[in-house]
Formats: C-alpha cells, sequence, structure tokens
C-alpha cells in the first residue's frame, strides 16, 4: 500500500521543473548560509591564532623608550630607557603570567650607511624564552643561538637581504668593530621581526657594556587570566610603560563584530528570498491541484491529512535543496576561500572558510526549520478546502 | 588612536603578501642625482630586471660575461634594478644605476654615474659595512673608475680577483689591503652593473670585446 511520504514525493515529480528550480534556490540558500557561517568561523579562528602567533600579548617597557627598531631609528638610535632586571623578575612573579621574555634593544651609528650614515638595531633576546614564545618564526636557513653568550645573529629576512647575509656570514657590529657569525635567516613573517636583527641577550649586553638593565620585557598572560585586571595592575607600575596587545585583539573583535552583522544580514536575506520562493511554489501547487484535494476529501480524507501531506512536500523540498546546498558548500570550500583572499587585502593566514559537522547540522535545521515555516500555510490553505466548491470549480 | 595604531600593525602584520627580491636605489635620489652628475636638471627612474627582460637566457648570458655565477639567496633572476635616466633640460646626458653585491661583513650597494656610451662619470658607495670603511670611501678611491668602461672589465676575472693581461682595472688600487674582500666585492659590482646596463640599455655595444676567459673575442 502507498503510504504518505510515496504520495508527496510523486507529488513532487509530477512537476518536475517547478520541484527542480525550488530545490536550486533553496541549495542556493543553504549555500550561501554554509559559506557565510564557514567564513566567519575560519576568519575568526584565523584571527585569533595570528593574533596569539604574535607571541606575547603585552609589552613592557621603560617610560619613554621606543619599543620598535623602526621608532628607535627614527629617533636616531637615541631615547633608549632602561629598566632594572627587578622589574622583570617583579613581572614574572605576578599570578596572571605564563611566561617572561627579557629583551635589549640597543641601536649605533653607521657612517657607511647612505651618504651621511645611518642607524642600525639590534635586539637582544633571551634565547631560553623568546624562541618559545615567538614560536610561531620559521628559518629560511640555520637556527637560534647555539649558546647565550655566544657573538652569534639571526637575521629578520629583509635584514638579511639588505646586509645580503646567509647563515656562516659575518656580520660587524660598526663603530664597536664586533664581529658576529650569523647562525639564522628568518622566513618573511609580514611582521617588523622581518627588519631585526636578534643577538643572544647576554651577547648584547656584554657589547654594548650594559648590565641588568633591560628595554622591553615581553609578557605572555595564562589563558584563564583576568587580563583587564592585570593590566590595571601593570599600568600603575611606575617607570614602566605597558603596551598591550589584548586592546588590540579587543579593537579588531570589534570589528569583526561589524562584520559578522553584515554577514548574518546577507545570510537572513538569502533565507528569506528561500522562504518566499518556497511558500509560491507550494501554493501554485495547491491551487493547481485543488480539485484534486477536493476529491480525496469527499473521499474520507481529513484537513490533516491533507496539510500533512502538503506540509511533507515542502519539507522534501527543503531537505534535498539544504543536502545539495550543504555539499556544494563543503566541495566548493576551498574555490570560496581563493575568492575571499581575491577580494580582501589583508585577510589572516590559515584556513579562511571553515566548515565542520555542527556546522552543517546547524545549517539542515535551518533549513528544515524553513520548510516547516514555509509550508504551514500553502498547507493549511490546502486543509481548509471544501469538496464541493473545489469539484465545483472544476465543472465551471 | 594607539588602538587604531596597533590595529593597522596588526592587520598589516597578518597580510598574506607575496614579497620581490630587493632592489637599489638611491637613498635621496634629488639629492644624489645632482651630486653625481653634476650640471644634470632632472631624470626619469624606471625598473627593470633579468627576469622581465629575457629571463633564464639572459642570465646566462650576463653570468658568462661577468665570468662568475649568481650565487647565494639575494642574487637571482628577479632582483628589480631601478635605473635613474639623467636629464639636461629635455636632453638625456647619461644613467645611474646601482647594485647589490654580497660584502664580508654586509651588503655593498655600488652606484655608477655613466654618460651615454656608457663610460663611468662617478662611482659611488651608498652602503657598506666594513672595518675599512673610510678609506673604501674615500673620493680618492671612486675616481680610479672614473674614464673606465665594460671594455676595461673584460679583462678582470672576478673569481680570482686578477687581471688576465693588461687592463685599467689592474692599475686600481686596494686603498686597504685587509678588505681585499670588500674590494674585490666593489669590482664585482661594478663589472656586473656595466654587464646590466650594456644588456638593458646600450643595446649589447660592448658585447663585441668580450672574449671568455681563455677564449677569443666575438
Amino acid at each position: 500500500m502507498i503510504n504518505i511520504f510515496q504520495v508527496a514525493y510523486k507529488n513532487l515529480l509530477r512537476k518536475k521543473a517547478r520541484s527542480g528550480l525550488t530545490i536550486i534556490g533553496i541549495a542556493l540558500a543553504a549555500w550561501v548560509l554554509v559559506s557565510l557561517l564557514g567564513f566567519n568561523r575560519g576568519y575568526e579562528s584565523s584571527l585569533n591564532k595570528d593574533i596569539d602567533n604574535l607571541g606575547f600579548q603585552m609589552l613592557v617597557t621603560a617610560k619613554g623608550c621606543p619599543y620598535e627598531a623602526a621608532t628607535l631609528m627614527l629617533k636616531g638610535g637615541t631615547g633608549l630607557r632602561y629598566m632594572k632586571q627587578e622589574i622583570a623578575d617583579s613581572v614574572a612573579s605576578q599570578p596572571e603570567v605564563e611566561q617572561i621574555t627579557p629583551m635589549l634593544m640597543q641601536a649605533v651609528f653607521d657612517p657607511n650607511k647612505g651618504e651621511s650614515g645611518g642607524i642600525t638595531a639590534y635586539l637582544g633576546v633571551d634565547p631560553a624564552t623568546f624562541p618559545k614564545m615567538k614560536s610561531f618564526l620559521e628559518f629560511k636557513q640555520g637556527g637560534w643561538f647555539s649558546d647565550p653568550n655566544a657573538l652569534e645573529a639571526v637575521m629578520g629576512y629583509e635584514a638579511a637581504e639588505l646586509e645580503q647575509r646567509e647563515a656562516g656570514d659575518l656580520l660587524l657590529i660598526p663603530t664597536k668593530n664586533v664581529e658576529l657569525k650569523v647562525v639564522g635567516v628568518l622566513k618573511r613573517t609580514g611582521t617588523q621581526d622581518d627588519g631585526t636583527i636578534f643577538l643572544p641577550l647576554k651577547a648584547v649586553q656584554k657589547i654594548f657594556g650594559i648590565k641588568d638593565e633591560l628595554t622591553g620585557i615581553g609578557v605572555k598572560v595564562k589563558k584563564e587570566a583576568d587580563i583587564a585586571q592585570f593590566e590595571e595592575r601593570m599600568y600603575r607600575l611606575p617607570d614602566v610603560q605597558v603596551v598591550s596587545l589584548t586592546q588590540v585583539k579587543q579593537t579588531i573583535m570589534t570589528l569583526v563584530s561589524t562584520a559578522k552583522v553584515m554577514v548574518f544580514s546577507i545570510a537572513l536575506i538569502a533565507i528569506l528570498i528561500a522562504v518566499v520562493g518556497v511558500i509560491n511554489t507550494i501554493l501554485m501547487s495547491v491551487m493547481e491541484r485543488i480539485q484534486e484535494i477536493g476529491i480525496l476529501k469527499s473521499m474520507g480524507a481529513t484537513a490533516w491529512d491533507i496539510f500533512k501531506l502538503i506540509w511533507l512536500e515542502t519539507l522534501i523540498l527543503c531537505l534535498t535543496g539544504g543536502l545539495i546546498g550543504t555539499a556544494m558548500a563543503m566541495a566548493t570550500a576551498k574555490l570560496t576561500e581563493i575568492l575571499v583572499r581575491q577580494l580582501l587585502p589583508y585577510a589572516p593566514s590559515g584556513g579562511l572558510v571553515q566548515i565542520n559537522l555542527v556546522l552543517v547540522l546547524f545549517t539542515f535545521g535551518v533549513v528544515t526549520l524553513i520548510g516547516l515555516i514555509s509550508g504551514i500555510y500553502p498547507s493549511w490553505k490546502a486543509g481548509r478546502v471544501r469538496p464541493l466548491d473545489a469539484i465545483r470549480s472544476q465543472v465551471e | 588612536m594607539r588602538n587604531l595604531l596597533f590595529s593597522l600593525i596588526l592587520l598589516l602584520a597578518s597580510a598574506t603578501q607575496t614579497y620581490g627580491a630587493v632592489g637599489c636605489d638611491l637613498n635621496d635620489p634629488d639629492r644624489d642625482v645632482a651630486r653625481l652628475f653634476p650640471g644634470s636638471t632632472g631624470y626619469k627612474t624606471s625598473y627593470l630586471s633579468i627576469a622581465q627582460k629575457g629571463g633564464e637566457a639572459l642570465l646566462a648570458k650576463v653570468e658568462e660575461r661577468l665570468g662568475d655565477k649568481f650565487h647565494g639567496l639575494y642574487e637571482t633572476i628577479d632582483v628589480p634594478y631601478t635605473l635613474y635616466d639623467i636629464y639636461q633640460g629635455k636632453q638625456k646626458i647619461g644613467y645611474i644605476h646601482g647594485v647589490n653585491q654580497k660584502g664580508q661583513y654586509g651588503g655593498i650597494q655600488v652606484f655608477l654615474a655613466l654618460d651615454l656610451e656608457g663610460i663611468i662619470k662617478s662611482f659611488y658607495f651608498q652602503k657598506l659595512t666594513s672595518k675599512f670603511g673610510k678609506q673604501l670611501r674615500d673620493p680618492k678611491f671612486g675616481q680610479q673608475f672614473v674614464g673606465l668602461s665594460l671594455k676595461d672589465f673584460y679583462g678582470y676575472d672576478v673569481s680570482s680577483g686578477k687581471a688576465t693581461g693588461p687592463s685599467r682595472v689592474e692599475q686600481i688600487k686596494n686603498p686597504a689591503p685587509q678588505a681585499e674582500a670588500d674590494f674585490r666585492a666593489a669590482l664585482r659590482a661594478v663589472k656586473k652593473n656595466l654587464i646590466l646596463m650594456d644588456e638593458f640599455v646600450l643595446g649589447n655595444q660592448y658585447l663585441k670585446y668580450f672574449k671568455p676567459f681563455g677564449g677569443s673575442s666575438r
């Protein structure tokens, strides 16, 4: 005996083109929805990862001290301020701190750089902590220092390119006439590290005669820590300034939230178009079959039976469309990512469109809900058909 | 404001970018052109590369004329070379062109001012890291190159640092014998610079004088 599912399925097959176009409409809406949600998820997660990859979320420097080599050079290599090693110990002892890395920046005037000389900056870093914190740094050649006191240098890609240095080459600190061995050249990162010459902290202290003093402390905060509260405490420390990337993260996340609203608005419009399309299709189908529905009712079908039948047809259309749309979104995720990267000049690294099972199930749920909602009116209308009126309309 | 600045830095930091090899530009073209080419009133800048002008075939040709391979991470086929066409009024009077060269302690940037025939009018170390930088940057050192052309450099073997046969290049004195590596790097840079200019701009007018070491001229 034929069941209600088979009846609904056969009914849809009677108008193949119309049913097919409706399914395509729903599939496109589902595709847009999955892709947008996948992009939203991927973008946020990639951005978070990029921010975490910056190594430390907070930089503590002596008040007024430039914290980037570029700023130091703009100041003509002057303006360095120092803080005592004890401050680093004090910061490290804070409960929110996971790890710190002390740094000492120095600059020398190189009279043979350009017509009137130029500044070269060196960043002394702790070989025990810095590489761990900046774990995203990759080497094009060589590796980190062989010894904490070694007269060795690791060069950012652009610094190495400008100086035409490779691992194994010598590097001279002008005016100090100290020879360093280049032990590593980093791959490009797109950050200020590209232009930095890294030396072991102790070597910088020795070469420049600076004992127990630092220009900066990189701070990695524990994941569960209350960063805002910790920052407030750091701001209260005398003679130091705090540059926090947490604020940056919050600012970016605010921007991302704004973008999110736009993304969801587009998704909502796509859903609304799909809903209207489904209602239109089913309603047309009901109108065309009004006499048929009348005969069914005269044969004993109840309003609920008719409602169920029409509702089921809507559901089949939506589920099929949802299935196709989701599959399309998954199959074209890579292509979507390439397109998004073409459109967004500053896209974070990592997967920009991340579609997972939860997202697929969610979309499927949404599409089912669309089917159920958009099927209500046509089904209700079909259920209310009076058999006599329906049959009479055929005669007329 | 700080947040905004950092956001921009971060966005730039997270950018996916493509990068090219580093070129060699004058730090202050307005000032440097006037100094290297007295009497000039203007200049036009253009960018050329071996990749763009002839690819692998041109690279092989340049290497043959140089008598040495391009090597290392940074001496590559896609290095953009900056060419300054020098004008006096509307009349072109010469060129300024620079190349990067690996030195003993760092990158060396050698610029040459050439007349329209490819004769060196002035020599300029824009960048040099050396214990003897002062001696090498002395104007007297640079003056030794004035009047030379690629024809003179063909007899100079950049690999051995020696001239094969009588050559005006042989007469160039190293002002700091302890900085032999940088001296030789400077000569290699000049020869490479002149070859590139001949290929890019001068229509290979010096090719007829070229003879591979141990061979005969073309």
